[in-house]
Order: C-alpha cells, then structure tokens, then sequence
C-alpha cells in the first residue's frame, strides 16, 4: 500500500530510533559495561552471603507479591466478568485505581498505620505492629494492594474472550461451580499466569516500598551502592543479576500472554452471568478490598495530614517540587505518546512473527528495573563531550519517563489501533491519501480515546516516578516524589502526609475525567 | 400437570422491546423427533435456551417428563438439573481437554460410578464411529469429526431429552447429507426425545417425526411427518 519511501518509514524510522536511543542503549551500556569489566570482577559481588540473602529477599518479595495480588485480583476478575454486579463499571474504576497511586505512599500510609507511633500503636496504648510494619512480609502485603488490579484486569479480560458457549455446554451437566474450576479457570489459566509474572517483576524492580520499609533488596543496594557508597561499578554489578532476572521472567511472561497483548477483542459468543448466585459475597469482598487498599491508606494519610498546622508552610517549602513535577509529567507524558503511537501503530500492523517479537521487546523493556534504567542513563549519559551536556539538566527526567513507560504505551496503542481496520487505511490510500494524511484524518480520530487514556496514563505514571529520577535528578533539582521522599526521615510527618494526598489528589483528578468520559461513552 | 416429555406451555420471551417468543406452546412426546424450522431471528434459539434452562422465560411454563422446570410459581430447575444434552450451532467442545476427557467431564458431573466411565465414554464414541480419536484434542479434528465428539458428549449421560441446534450448518453438503444421516440413525437407536433447530427443510425431511415452522416468535404450524406415519 506504501512503499519505503513513502511518510511512514520516516515516521516510523524515527520513533524506533528513539525507542533504541532511551529504552534499549541504557540497558545495553549498562551491560556492555559490566561485561567488558568496567565494574569490576563480578565474583566479587556474586558470590558472597549478602548477594545470596539479596537474592532470595528479592525471589520472596516478587513471589509473595505475585501470590497475594493473585489470590486477590483473579476472583475479583472472574466477579467482574461473571457476575451481573451493580454498577460494574463503577467497581471496575475503583478497584483499578490502587495500580495507579505511587506504591510508596501506600508504603507511607502504612508506616503511619504501624510504626510505633501510628494509628494502631495509639489506640491499642502500646506497640505492638511496628517491628511487623517494617518487614518483608508487609512490603508483600503494601505491593500486593498495589498491583492486585493487574491480576484483576488480566482475569476479566480473559474471561471475556472465552466463548461464553464452552460454559453453557457445560453447565447441562455441571454445577456453576464446577464449570468455573474446571473449564472456565482452566482457559484463563494462561493469562492469570502471565499477569502474575508481571507483578513479579513489577515487585522485583520496585524500589520505594522496600526503601521505605527497609527491607534488603537488589534495587535497595543499586541505590544505596550507588547514592549513598558513590560507588558506581559496584551499582552495575548488583544491579546485573536483577537485571537478568527480570528479563527472563519477562520475557516469559510475553511468551505466555502472546496475542492477548494487543487483542482486546470479545469473544463472539454469549458471556453467561452464571455466578450470579454469589453476586452478594462478590460485593462484599469487592468493597472489603476496596477499603483496605484505597480506603484504609488515604484515611491513614488524611488523619495525619490534619495534624498539620499550615497548607501554605508545608507547600513553602515543596512549591518548586510540585511545579517541577506538573510540567515534567506534562511534557513526559506528551513525548512519550508522540513516540509510542507509531510504535504502537507499528505493532498493531505487524504480522506474525515480527508482531510476536516486538511484544516480548515491549514487556521486557518495561520490566527492566528503575535503578537499573536509572544507573543505565548515567552510564550512558555521564561522560564528556555532547552527551555530558545533557546529564545534569531536566533533560534526564525526560530521558527516564520516555526510557520507563514509552513501552507500555505503545502495547497500550497497539490494542486501541487493532480496532481500525485495515481497510479503513486502504480505502484513504487508494483515494489518493498519503499515510501521514491518512494517519491524521482517518485512524487517530479513530482512536482519540485510547490516545487519551494514554497521555493521561503517562501523566499519571510520570507524576509519581521515583526509581529513576531519584538517580538522575541534576544537584538541586527534585520533583514531588524525591522530594516526598527525602524528607520523610526530618520532616514532620502531618507535612509528608499533606504532599502524599496532594500527589494522590493530581494522580485521581485526571483518571476520573478519564473515567467519567469512558463511562458517557458506554452510555451512548 | 403435563405428561409429555417435554412440554412448553405459552411461553413469552422479550430481549428489551424485542419479542423473542410471544405465547408459544409445544408438546413433544417421549422418543420422537421434532425439528423447529424458521428464518433467522425468529426465535427458535430462544426457545431452545428455554428448554435448556440458559434463559428464563418472561411467562408460561416449561415441563420435563412431568416435572416443572421453568414457570412463574417455582424458581428455576438449573440447567444441569434438567437432564438435557445439548449440542450448540458452533459445538463449543472444551479446548483444553481431549475428546475422552471432553466426555469424561459429563459423566463426572452426572455422578456416573468411576468404574462405568471409560466403558460408557467409549461406547459413545463407538455409537458416533469415532472411537479411534478418543485422545485427541478439539483442534486435532476434522470438522466432521467434532460435529460427531459434540454429538457423543450430548448424548453420553445418557440425557431425557436432546436438545441440537443448527449442528449441521457449518458442514458442506456432502458431509452434512452423511452426518444428517448418522443423526437420524442415532436418534432411532437410543430413542431419545429429541428437539432439532434449523432453517433446513433437507434435515427436516430425513430427522423429524414433527415439523414445526415458527415465525416472528410464534408457532405458524405443527405437522406431522411421513416418518412418523411409518413408525406408527
């Protein structure tokens, strides 16, 4: 339809080019580095006890997180997809809306929950949590509150793709019951598989919580190697295992939910609601886990931002930060969209193989750890000539969101794109359109709402980063999440408490207008 | 009370303002054949769901060898309670499983005794003349193949009344003539009350001791066939 030298491989050129440039070229200095001996002999920090009790914190936290988020969120999907619930898309949103807070101010409100002077401590009179509150079992706890929704989300998606039929056939001869465990699980099996590798790695590469609940993991020793000992070879080396362990699981985890990715197609069958009889148990475990994991930590978080005495000193001192953030996670948001949506073009026009290949790249690129992309950009970045003047202005911060989420909103393109059909594309090429007129007039208006959903949900994850631009950050600049988290060891707590709900507060303001407009769009 | 084998008493269906049914009422009585002819959207899925207990009536009555099943004065008799087999216009044979394992959940699930299953899965597959591919899965089959898998899990419970619907429409004519055949064959052999969806005049002519024609959501007309007439 368009040749090679047409619009589009310019276009396209460009955005894999850049997509090399941020996500690919960190990684790959990083390892060249720690391959050519740049760090140091690796026996050095392979071997010994430490790197072994690191390892298997960090094996038990994925796994653990994996676990619980799982035991969590698969029941909520099969309720979502199974069960007539009363104003479902409302619950979907909500129970969705834990992935999207910053899982280290869930951290925070459970620390003000646990600690020995928290909520719990005063009102039993007497400690009793705190020594549990900074724990590897709580960060299991707080991740798996966090990433749940994946679970969920992965569920229900999978259970909508499943030719409602297979179940009717079933349910002639067997109980609800035991069609949900032995046909319906079963077909689903792949995809709840899959998203809990996901959440695996998304644990593994977490760095707040463990941070904060001081909890020994690998991107723990990546910062505190490389922050605190300023020793950047011994950063790169204990970041490598990490690095490697989340790419194979990643890659994994690709491998088994292959298509699924992209296609968000229904099934063409009927979905029969056939676990209505447990609509009201459904309800109450969906509120029950909607309080505990957004309610109970925002109203932690409220209790003790009242003990502040002043809005205006808290923010006097945080105004730059918070500003720093709005218009980084703007401009991030923006460059990451206008390099992923012919990214995600791309894929959503791929066949086979190619198609294949380039979703394992996605899921493993963004599995790749944020101290390790932090200490990746540093490496590249940091030496002299013309790249040296770029390390040390905002320009990193861009650098890392582009880096961190310009995967993910590509796969997230790619799906919104696989709805437009191809010959949509045809129709305009042989009417004379070229691509770039094509791509403007006939298939972005067609995906507006995924285009949408994306830039907000790049803002949204740009606005609470912290792993990478915690690293990068130039001497004497921060955005909300550093600054939320440098403080909380010498500043009142009521005061960290405020700029934690403040940061909640710009995360939810634009993921409800998404809602609200995806719910009118429902409605029409 | 309706004796009959299967019963549908003036039932009425509606999808929002759309009347899928409007007061259609049917007696079928044990071991005979009734084929449901109409155009599209007429409503014979409906009806056929009905009887299975996949949707519920708005109003009337539906009977099972005299039990009610469906009515507005006692809840619903679930579907697995019905004692139906089913086949669907696509077949919907379990993926995941083999074609053994396909029937061997039916038999589990009916509460057939662990030792009579293999022998009963086997003679299943050996009344549909497929008892070499009891290991294979779904995908490994021809599109003959499964229509005859499908056909061997409806009726290996061994069900009151056997409920298919469009099972034929998939197939070239070659192979629907043969399997149409094999359908008529197996339905005299097990006697097995029987209710056979399509818009087909072929199938009814080689299946059914009673034709009934629908349109718009109604019964149009009931007649009785030549089969019958030989079997009386």
């Amino acid at each position: 339809m368009w040749g090679w030298q047409s619009s589009r491989t310019a276009v396209v050129g460009i955005a894999i080019v850049v997509f090399g440039v941020c996500c690919l070229l960190p990684v790959g200095c990083l390892l060249t580095m720690s391959l050519t001996g740049t760090g140091g002999p690796y026996s050095s920090v392979w071997l010994d006890a430490r790197q072994r009790g690191l390892l298997y914190n960090t094996v038990l936290l994925g796994t653990g997180t994996a676990l619980l988020a799982t035991a969590i969120g698969a029941p909520l999907g099969v309720a979502l997809a199974r069960i007539a619930l009363p104003r479902k898309a409302l619950f979907r949103l909500a129970l969705g809306a834990p992935v999207l807070l910053p899982p280290y101010v869930v951290g925070l409100a459970w620390i003000y929950l646990g600690s020995s002077r928290g909520l719990v401590a005063t009102l039993l009179g007497r400690d009793l949590v705190s020594d549990w509150t900074y724990s590897l079992p709580a960060a299991i706890l707080v991740l798996g509150l966090v990433l749940y929704p994946l679970s969920m989300l992965a569920t229900e998606v999978a259970m909508r793709r499943i030719d409602g039929r297979l179940e009717e056939a079933a349910l002639m001869v067997a109980p609800p019951s035991r069609v949900l465990w032995r046909i319906t699980l079963p077909l689903a099996a792949p995809s709840i598989f899959g998203a809990a590798l996901v959440i695996f790695v998304l644990a593994v590469s977490e760095f707040g919580v463990p941070g904060l609940l001081r909890v020994r993991v690998y991107t723990t020793e990546v910062f505190t190697a490389f922050a605190a000992l300023y020793d950047f070879s011994r950063a790169m080396l204990v970041a490598v295992p990490l690095l490697l362990l989340c790419l194979a699981v990643a890659a994994v985890a690709a491998a088994l939910l292959g298509e699924r990715l992209v296609i968000t197609r229904r099934s063409a069958g009927t979905r029969p609601a056939f676990l209505d009889a447990w609509r009201r148990p459904a309800v109450t475990g969906a509120l029950v886990v909607l309080a505990v994991a957004l309610g109970l930590p925002l109203a932690v978080l409220v209790r003790e931002a009242l003990g502040a005495t002043s809005l205006s000193a808290v923010l006097e001192g945080s105004g730059e930060a918070i500003a720093n953030s709005l218009l980084l996670a703007t401009v991030g948001a923006t460059a990451v969209l206008s390099v992923a949506v012919w990214l995600g073009y791309s894929r959503a026009r791929a066949r086979g193989r190619i198609g294949q290949v380039a979703d394992v790249l996605f899921v493993v690129v963004f599995a790749v750890p944020t101290t390790i992309v932090g200490v990746g950009l540093i490496g590249l970045w940091n030496r002299p000539g013309v790249l040296g003047t770029v390390y040390g202005t905002d320009f990193m911060f861009l650098l890392a969101y582009l880096a961190r989420f310009v995967p993910v909103a590509a796969l997230a393109l790619a799906a919104s794109t696989r709805y437009v059909p191809l010959s949509h594309e045809e129709a305009a090429a042989v009417s004379g359109a070229g691509w770039l007129r094509t791509m403007f007039r006939i298939v972005l208006p067609q995906i507006r709402l995924g285009l949408v959903a994306a830039w907000v949900i790049s803002f949204v994850l740009a606005f609470g980063e912290l792993g990478v631009s915690i690293l990068v950050a130039p001497p004497g600049e921060a955005t909300l999440p550093i600054r939320i988290y440098t403080i909380i060891a010498n500043t009142p707590s009521s005061h960290v408490a405020v700029l934690a709900l403040l940061q909640t507060l710009v995360i939810f303001t634009p993921l409800a207008a998404l809602g609200a407009a995806v719910s009118l769009r429902e409605g029409r | 009370m309706s004796t009959a084998a299967l019963a549908v008493t003036n039932v009425t269906k509606r999808f929002g303002s759309h009347h899928a049914l409007d007061g259609v009422s049917l007696d079928v009585a044990t071991g005979d054949a009734v084929v449901i002819l109409g155009p599209s959207g007429c409503g014979k899925t409906t009806l056929l769901r009905l009887i299975a207990g996949l949707e519920v009536p708005d109003s009337g009555e539906i009977w099972l060898s005299g039990t009610q099943v469906a009515g507005p004065r006692r809840s619903m008799v679930a579907s697995h309670q019905r004692g139906i087999g089913f086949v669907f216009q696509d077949l919907a044979l379990w993926p995941h499983l083999t074609v053994e394992k396909n029937l061997g959940f039916v038999l589990e699930s009916v509460k057939t005794p662990r030792a009579e299953r293999v022998p009963r899965v086997h003679e299943a597959l050996k009344l549909v003349r497929i008892e070499e591919l009891s290991t294979r899965y779904p995908h490994e089959l021809s599109g003959g193949e499964q229509q005859r898998v499908a056909l061997a899990r409806a009726v290996v419970g061994q069900p009151r009344v056997l409920l298919l619907d469009e099972p034929l429409s998939s197939l070239d004519q070659e192979l629907r003539a043969t399997l149409r055949a094999e359908l008529a064959r197996l339905q005299r052999a097990l006697h097995v009350t029987t209710v056979y969806v399509t818009h087909d005049r072929e199938d009814a002519a080689v299946l059914a001791d009673c034709v009934v024609e629908m349109r718009a959501g109604r019964i149009a007309s009931v007649s009785d066939t030549k089969r019958k007439e030989e079997r009386a």
